[in-house]
């Protein structure tokens, strides 16, 4: 081919503050080619997709769209371009019906300002059964299910006319037969000429789809290859891949392990939510014990993890902890029982932003640090103090707001609240995640400490390397089941990567 | 159908309350007061049109009795200058026009909260109304009340007028796209921006349509009447919410449509006189009117709820 | 895009601090032009006129400060008022049965209110614009729209009117109540979390603070000053009628916000409120006492488009202030 590729990237890079999401990126997208983009939670997958649609604009680099070089891209003028993207999460108006949310993305189905709801229907039901999809247009799109709302997303995709389509986990939440409808698009794509860039965690997909594969870590585009030659002999083999995804030596910093482990503290058995799409999950901590909880994005580790600590209460299955039989049944009720939770989302959940940080520290204390409910201000700065220098918080003071701390130290504040509980079993969601590599290390000591104190902690990561450094054992999610439980002085990055990623 | 279930059933209701007074109170159809009675509902509905796109695209503007007032005023006095109707009308709306451009700037443009925004703007106009007016009625020429036709004639033009300007605002929120980015920005402002809408210019538009509708329903008000009274605005607002709201134009924004605010609208004014046949007191029609407003909310509430889940 | 400068501890105490300068600049202004303003007559008559106002107001701070609103406030004294009439004159309760009742009334229209909004999660907005029309509409239907209940037990009507230590008897109850909401808000666990609740309900519930029952204290209370304030509107004017307080929730949300509360939630102590208060108070007293004004008779008007001016002026000057200064950090 001679004609210039529909997207070229070159040494893209894009810092957050202090943590640099790509370190120099280059990528290619051909004219009729699926090329699928592979990588661990965190690699920088999602950067790369915002930079091309326009979201986020590069510090570095240069981005060619069919042959010319762009500089200033925007979401509209990606759009303009010809660039359309799926997301996982549908930005659909719920309100709205099919066929609108079709209309409005595409603006079409209106002549002279006036909707015409015939053409706006008609158009839709094209679409909707280009992709084979059963979607009443006139549903509102309140009352589709998510798989439903992804196929109205891949239909507005298919009727931009976009040539250059990104799909990322287009499959996370469809069944079998949707996801044949997805496949039969990306081929009418193809065929079309247009480029997809298709991200997915399923190897198999990727096998059965992709052209190309390039694989990102840590923020850099680690190898390009074809997945097959021109007579379709597979090129590259499953576990090459995994390997080129999680190659990176596993550090011996990590703080030794746990010599003898005590008692069980939390033992679940057959735990599930509907609501939450957990199910059966069982599995023991034991005190002194750090338990890794490896999987993918999706996997349900949040999820469970949201059970346990009574946000989403368990409908099925029963719960024990330090023995005695419990059903948490709200976060207050999981406090009293010695459960902390420091969650993923620092910002949303994890601290009030607007808060100083002994208040941040205090919040899940108040009953015991202030009985009868008065506040006492001397008792609540001496646990900031405290806090702050046991865990060595960069901070103005006490009284420093949450917002205005670096991502490692919210972090830490984040910990303090439930270190403050003094709980026998200590839920971590990412505790390092957009946390520099200094604090990282802090923190991994810390838990280590924590454990070796008596507590049984619940890690969940997205970092192999961290989960398997700092585990003793390893139990890994996939689509809401557990699906192994690995020893960890036999686990691999490799063994748990496949266990996360095998196809069901 | 499943989509207008909502719709249907606030239409049913009022269907039932009207078999029920066909067959009790015959008297309520009597053309005369009847006519009487939805010419009177005439300015309400024109500020529940107004009050639906602003609710469409989930703000809320409790400031528009008192805008109600100040426009009448005006209009009352611009006529009793001897200017032509034609010229009251135009004042009307102009000011109206002006009052909802304050409002849509402060929510729209400063980020303003349109409740505590529209609370202010409300005590504000209304204590500027009567300081000005001091409660005082204005006496209108002759030639105004009912446009100096006979009674029967404006009462009628009147009612083609609005139900005129009902069914070209459906058609508009319906069928335009214009219209429809209402419904885009109270469903989701931002998915309407990443579609290339103005969700400012969007929320600007839909208070300023309010206020222009606020200065067009204060006209028609005064036409029906031989004077004006200051204080006729008072707790308006009240009532285009509660026919909003209870024909199924959801608080939470991009939901409902004007004709179930039609619905609405008929059913709370036909509560009253129902009363009346019923032989309870008229008093009661302030708590019959909150607890529909209730009963309203919660039953979107709960569908709401079972929907998500 | 969405990193809103954190709002520090000085920003709202410099509201504060400028609302007094002008609570000053007022009072002054007053003193000198406004006919017998200072007297101790006329002071003791700001606090008897102010303080069922003043109370709604220190009741919708706390609910304001989670983030919500309650319009239902002002027809709730209606309510209360009614309720104390029907009791003690149709009923042929004593006065302390009836007092105990109407508490309990509030309360438990407080509760209805708290009940839709924290538990069944309606937007507060909408639900007490519903209670607002439903208790007023309760009271104008007992006592259909024109019966007024006259002549009380005088040791009830002392509350309104009688001095205890050189300040009438109103001035000790608001004082209780300020205490009340002050130590509430500002001392107590129970207003950290509505202030967690304010800035972020979803943070608050993953604390392990119980968000539901946190949210629908403030309700419940409002409901209850409602019918303190319905009772010492009752003992002042010798009257029990439907239209007590009508308009005062509108007062009520000036003040608080003029106090420097945000709206939003989160921001805002019970002081500013007491200045927000005492600056309504002094208008609507004093402006009434200049000469021009008292010529004219339109005291009461001025007072309250001034005070919804105030209110406009209040909103909008922290978020023109931050445009302003974020256009000449982003020129810099």
């Amino acid at each position: 081919m001679i004609s210039a590729p529909l997207l070229r990237l070159t040494k893209i890079t894009k810092s957050f503050g202090a943590v640099r999401a790509l370190k120099g990126v280059s990528f290619e997208l051909n004219s009729g080619e699926v090329h699928a983009l592979l990588g661990e939670n965190g690699a920088g997958k999602s950067t790369l997709i915002k930079v091309i649609t326009g979201a986020h604009k590069p510090d570095g680099g240069t981005l060619e769209i069919a042959g010319s070089q762009v500089s200033d891209l925007t979401p509209t003028r990606a759009r303009e371009l010809g660039i359309a993207c799926i997301y996982q999460q549908p930005a659909l108006f719920a309100e709205l019906s099919v066929a609108e949310n079709i209309g409005l993305r595409l603006e079409c189905g209106a002549t002279f300002g006036c909707v015409n709801w015939k053409k706006l229907h008609a158009n839709a039901l094209r679409l909707l059964k280009q992709i084979g999809a059963e979607i009443d247009p006139e549903a509102l799109v309140r009352s589709l299910s998510m798989p439903q709302q992804q196929l109205v997303e891949i239909a507005c995709a298919l009727g931009s006319g976009a040539k250059t389509v990104i799909m990322d986990e287009p499959t996370a939440s469809l069944t079998r037969t949707e996801q044949e409808l997805l496949f039969g698009v990306v081929h009418t794509l193809k065929a079309s000429g247009a480029g997809i860039v298709y991200i997915s965690h399923r190897l198999e997909e990727i096998f059965a789809l992709a052209d190309r594969v390039t694989v990102l870590r840590d923020g850099e585009s680690i190898s390009t290859q074809a997945v097959r030659d021109p007579e379709g002999v597979v090129l590259i083999s499953e576990t090459e891949l995994i390997s080129l995804m999680v190659g990176r030596p596993v550090s011996a910093l990590y703080p030794p392990k746990a010599k003898v482990t005590g008692e069980p503290v939390l033992e679940l058995c057959a735990v599930g939510c509907k609501e939450s799409g957990v199910e059966e999950v069982s599995l023991t901590v034991h005190a002194g014990e750090v338990l890794g909880l490896a999987g993918l994005v999706g996997a349900g580790r949040t999820e469970l993890a949201r059970i346990i600590f009574g946000i989403t209460p368990a409908d099925s299955g029963t719960m024990a902890l330090n023995g005695a039989q419990v059903r948490v049944l709200s976060p207050r009720h999981a406090v009293e029982l010695g459960i902390g939770y420091v969650p993923e989302d620092r910002r949303r959940h994890g601290l009030i932003m607007q808060m100083p940080i002994d208040q941040n520290m205090t919040m899940a204390v108040h009953p015991k640090i202030f009985p009868n409910s008065l506040l006492n201000f001397r008792a609540e700065t001496a646990i900031g103090v405290h806090f702050i220098e046991k865990l060595g918080i960069k901070a103005s003071g006490p009284a420093a707001l949450g917002g205005s701390l670096s991502g490692g130290n919210q972090q830490k504040v984040s910990l303090a609240r439930w270190l403050a509980t003094q709980p026998s079993l200590l839920i971590l969601d990412e505790p390092t995640q957009g946390v520099d590599v200094g604090a990282k290390s802090e923190i991994h000591r810390l838990i280590r400490e924590l454990a070796n104190e008596g507590m049984g902690v619940l890690l969940i990561s997205s970092d192999l390397p961290e989960v398997l450094g700092l585990s003793d054992r390893i139990a890994v999610m996939r689509g809401g089941r557990l699906v192994d439980t690995l020893d960890s002085t036999q686990a691999t990055a490799t063994s748990v990567m496949a266990a996360a990623l095998r196809s069901a | 159908m499943k989509r207008y279930s909502r719709e249907l059933t606030v239409a049913i209701a009022l269907s039932a309350l009207l078999v029920w007074l066909a067959i009790f109170a015959p008297h309520f159809f009597q053309p005369q007061p009847l006519l009487a009675r939805l010419t009177a509902q005439v300015p309400v509905l024109v500020l529940t049109i107004g009050m639906s796109v602003v609710i469409i695209s989930r703000q809320i503007d409790i400031s528009v009795g008192s805008q109600f007032g100040v426009c009448a005023v005006v209009a009352g006095l611009t006529s009793a200058a001897g200017a032509p109707l034609s010229l009251a009308l135009i004042a009307a709306t102009l000011t109206g026009t002006a009052m909802g451009a304050l409002n849509g700037f402060l929510v729209a443009w400063l980020g303003l909260p349109s409740i505590v925004v529209s609370l202010a703007t409300m005590v504000t106009w209304a204590e500027v109304l009567r300081l000005f007016q001091q409660g005082r009625f204005i006496n209108l020429p002759a030639g105004v009340q009912w446009f100096g036709f006979s009674q029967f004639v404006g009462q009628a033009s009147l009612l083609f007028f609005a139900l005129g300007l009902l069914g070209a605002m459906a058609y508009f929120l319906k069928n335009r796209t214009g219209g429809r980015h209402f419904y885009a920005v109270g469903s989701d402002s931002e998915a309407a921006r990443l579609a290339g809408i103005n969700p400012k210019g969007v929320t600007m538009l839909s208070f300023v349509l309010m206020g222009t509708l606020t200065g067009l329903a204060a006209f028609c008000n005064m036409v029906q009447s031989p004077q004006v009274d200051p204080k006729c605005g008072v707790g308006l607002e009240m009532k285009a919410i509660a026919a909003a709201v209870v024909g199924g134009i959801a608080v939470t924004g991009g939901r409902g449509g004007l004709w179930g605010a039609f619905f609405g609208l008929l059913l709370l004014a036909t509560i009253n006189p129902a009363l009346t046949y019923m032989h309870i007191d008229a008093y009661w029609e302030k708590a019959i009117q909150g607890l529909v407003i209730l009963l309203a909310v919660i039953a979107d509430g709960l569908r709401t709820k079972r929907s998500a889940a | 895009m969405n990193a809103l400068p954190a709002p520090t501890k000085r920003h709202w105490v410099r509201h504060e601090t400028l609302l007094l300068l002008m609570l000053f600049a007022e009072t002054t202004y007053f003193f000198y032009f406004a006919r017998n303003f200072g007297t101790a007559d006329n002071i003791s008559n700001i606090v008897r006129h102010s303080a069922e106002m003043g109370l709604l107001a220190l009741a919708m701070m706390p609910v304001i400060l989670t983030g919500g609103i309650d319009l239902s406030v002002g027809s709730l004294m209606g309510l209360c008022a009614v309720i104390f009439g029907v009791l003690t004159h149709d009923w042929h309760w004593t006065t302390l049965q009836a007092v105990a009742a109407t508490l309990l009334a509030g309360l438990f229209a407080g509760g209805f209110n708290a009940a839709l909004i924290a538990f069944l999660r309606l937007p507060p907005l909408i639900v007490t614009l519903g209670t607002f029309s439903l208790y007023r509409g309760l009271a104008e239907a007992t006592t259909q729209g024109t019966k007024i209940y006259r002549s009380f037990d005088p040791d009830f009507l002392n509350l309104g009117d009688q001095h205890f230590f050189a300040l009438p008897i109103q001035a000790w109850i608001f004082a209780l109540g300020a205490l009340f909401f002050w130590v509430l808000v500002h001392r107590t666990t129970l207003g950290r979390s509505f202030r967690a609740i304010g800035f972020s309900p979803e943070g608050t519930l993953y604390a392990g603070i119980p968000v539901e029952r946190r949210t629908a204290m403030p309700y419940v209370l409002a409901g209850l000053t409602a019918a303190i304030a319905a009772l010492l509107f009752t003992a002042r004017l010798h009257q029990a009628r439907a239209d007590a307080g009508t308009g005062y929730e509108l007062a009520a949300i000036t003040a608080v916000v003029l106090g420097g509360t945000s709206i939003f939630g989160g921001i805002g102590s019970v002081h500013g409120t007491l200045f927000g208060i005492a600056a309504i108070a002094v208008l609507n007293n004093g402006i009434a006492r200049v000469p021009g004004v008292l010529k004219a008779g339109v005291g009461g008007e001025l007072a309250s488009m001034l005070t919804g001016a105030l209110l406009l002026i209040a909103l909008a000057a922290p978020i023109l202030t931050r445009f302003i200064t974020r256009g000449r950090a982003t020129q810099t």
